[in-house]
């Protein structure tokens, strides 16, 4: 009994002097502790078995509400003592090798202290112990979601409540939520003020919420938290280096996740930039959401950044992508992605990646098709500067057909018996099938079988031909995109460049501006044409001063 | 109370920590091999701007990427293959 006593009179000492840092220090729940926590559960478990209310009586006893209160001095409140109470229920049931009941006594915990801060005459004093259990929680749901027959007991346990069950990091989350909401709404300093009280918590709080939902691939469900510190949030720049780093890092991961990519890169390159080089792992792990998110928009990591000791490695996911982005082959795109998938997957870029890119690389190949058909001519010979379809059909119909296992014909005479004989199976099959398939440079694969490919393998879809309607189709997408410069024909089929004489007669630099620079000028256009300030990010706040 | 943490037991904490390090070295390999570690906390809480690179140029960063990439090669193995291609193909519509 003493022990628990003597613990309850400290606690009350720190909550008359409103000693947070004290508190936090004291109310502790995560080993390794000093051996006297172990000596106070044991203790709590002889003296205060369940379903006695002997501890409510003691810690009421023990932290009395004090009557007057002197100015800067403190006083338990109710929600204080009923969080106390929590508090040793933890410490008297915890049993640290079972996380499963470890899980419900700490969210049940935080959940109390969530209520105790909320005071808002003493909750601030919480601030700093309400941090600590956040973060046990966190750390304990993070490992928790990585062990399935952990998580499936903890669901079975949480049955038979109705509607869509909630997963244990949106759990934590809505309790942290409530923390962050209290941090918000907290009146002590103003908006554009340095944070005081709870106000100081706020990007902690949101960083362990983003972290947990994105995570959880539930980015979507910060909307409501975002649009909230969007209207009335303190500016960013009035945090710690540290909380604004990885705040602008979660920031990025989220309109990534929402595939507002310029967005991200913008707070990608700010966490970036704002984080030493010292923090060599901090720093490779935003260059692993950076530079996919560059290429997205058309910008591709120079040798300089991918020189750095950050980046040990990185250059050999990404060069063999930007090599078949530049060249627009999409045998080597989808032999760099498939080759990449592992390492982006575990990322959580790779969809975007795959499957955005794949515009970058038709752009690319429709620029390299112009540059081999077009031939200006001079004077009253002197053509327009236009892209056959047909002709764009045709390469890509070759390289579908290479990606269905069609390989070169040999090109030298060596090779002519066994030329001889695939020419024999060519005219078979051609006797059969498509007249186009008497032209091709290429041989069928062995066995006349074409590979299967996945729905997302090919150039249209999986196995489906190339045809001169999925062309116009792509064609008018980059047109539309801006990606490309000029009209489509529909009478004649062809892609049209405008712009040639301001691009100093240059018809493929008319024609095909660069992706980035296109990308920063549509997206300053805005939705409505009126501009917009493409550096503005939605729950970014800056101060009255921009920064 | 929590002053007193010097006094800790190492045999205690070995115990607290058995949960823990069991559930750590559980997740390492895959960690380790797939390059995909947590964004940890920092271990500092604040440092000073001049030791960032946003305080260097004016947080210049184009010299970090490539924004005029486009390829004019067109000699290279594909557009090689690609022009014999177009070439048969199209000598193949005028007969």
């Amino acid at each position: 009994m003493a022990l628990v006593t003597q613990f309850l009179s400290g606690i009350r000492g720190h909550v008359l002097n409103q000693e947070d840092e004290q508190l936090a220090q004291w109310l502790r729940v995560e080993p390794p502790v000093p051996d006297h926590y172990h000596r106070l559960a044991a203790e709590l478990r002889s003296a205060f078995p369940a379903k006695s209310d002997a501890l409510s009586k003691l810690i009421d006893n023990c932290l009395p509400e004090e009557d007057e209160v002197q100015e800067g001095k403190g006083s338990p409140w109710p929600g204080f003592n009923s969080f106390m109470k929590e508090y040793m229920e933890y410490w008297r049931d915890v049993d640290f090798d079972d996380a499963v009941k470890l899980h419900s006594l700490l969210s049940n915990l935080l959940n109390s202290c969530a209520n105790a801060l909320a005071n808002p005459t003493y909750g601030s004093m919480l601030l700093k112990t309400s941090m600590s259990i956040s973060k046990s929680l966190c750390k304990l749901v993070m490992i928790l979601m990585k062990q399935p027959h952990l998580l499936a007991q903890i669901h079975q346990g949480a049955s038979g409540e109705e509607g869509e069950r909630k997963s244990i990091a949106e759990t934590a989350a809505d309790i942290l939520q409530k923390i962050f909401t209290s941090c918000l709404m907290d009146r002590t300093s103003k908006r554009f003020d340095p944070p005081k009280g709870k106000k100081v918590g706020v990007y902690t709080f949101a960083n362990l919420i983003l972290r947990l939902f994105i995570s959880s691939h539930k980015s979507r469900l910060a909307v409501q938290m975002l649009t909230n510190i969007d209207n009335i949030g303190p500016p960013l720049s009035l945090y710690p280096a540290s909380q604004r780093v990885t705040y602008l890092y979660h920031l990025g991961r989220l309109w990534y996740n929402c595939n507002h990519f310029m967005r991200a890169q913008t707070c990608f390159s700010e966490a970036y930039l704002q984080c030493p080089p010292a923090f060599l792992s901090h720093r490779r792990i935003i260059l692993s959401y950076l530079i996919p998110t560059n290429l997205l928009l058309g910008r591709f990591p120079s040798a300089q950044l991918l020189s750095r000791p950050e980046a040990a490695g990185i250059g050999e996911i990404f060069l063999p992508i930007c090599r078949a982005i530049k060249t627009g082959d999409f045998v080597s795109y989808y032999d760099a992605m498939e080759r990449a998938r592992p390492w982006l997957e575990a990322k959580g870029v790779y969809w975007a990646l795959f499957e955005n890119c794949k515009t970058l690389v038709w752009r690319s190949l429709t620029r390299k098709t112009f540059m081999l058909t077009y031939t200006p001519g001079q004077g009253s010979t002197k053509k327009a500067p236009v892209l056959d379809l047909e002709d764009v059909v045709t390469v890509a119909t070759y390289v579908q057909r290479r990606l269905e296992g069609w390989t070169p014909a040999p090109r030298h005479p060596g090779h002519r018996t066994n030329g001889q004989t695939n020419s024999m199976f060519m005219r078979a099959v051609a006797n059969s099938a498509d007249a186009s398939l008497r032209a091709t440079t290429l041989m069928p694969p062995p066995g006349g079988k074409a590979r299967e490919l996945p729905m997302d393998g090919g150039l249209i879809f999986g196995n489906e031909p190339v045809t001169l309607e999925n062309v116009r189709g792509i064609v008018v997408g980059l047109v539309a995109m801006g990606l490309l410069n000029g009209f489509v024909s529909y009478s004649q089929n062809k892609f049209a460049i405008e712009g040639t004489k301001r691009a100093g007669g240059n018809p493929v630099a008319a024609g095909w501006p660069e992706v980035w620079k296109v990308g920063l000028e549509r997206l300053s256009e805005g939705p409505d044409g009126e501009g917009v300030d493409i550096r503005r990010v939605p729950a970014w706040v800056k101060g009255t001063n921009g920064r | 109370m929590a002053s007193s943490s010097a006094q800790s037991k190492p045999d205690s904490k070995a115990t607290d920590n058995k949960a823990e390090q069991t559930q750590a070295t559980q997740q390492k390999p895959a960690a380790a091999d797939m390059d995909h570690d947590e964004f940890e906390d920092f271990k500092v809480e604040d440092w000073p701007e001049e030791e960032t690179e946003a305080a260097q140029n004016g947080g210049e960063t184009r010299h970090l990427w490539e924004e005029s990439w486009d390829d004019d090669d067109t000699t290279e193995d594909f557009s090689a293959q690609l022009r014999e291609e177009l070439k048969k193909v199209n000598e193949s519509k005028r007969r």
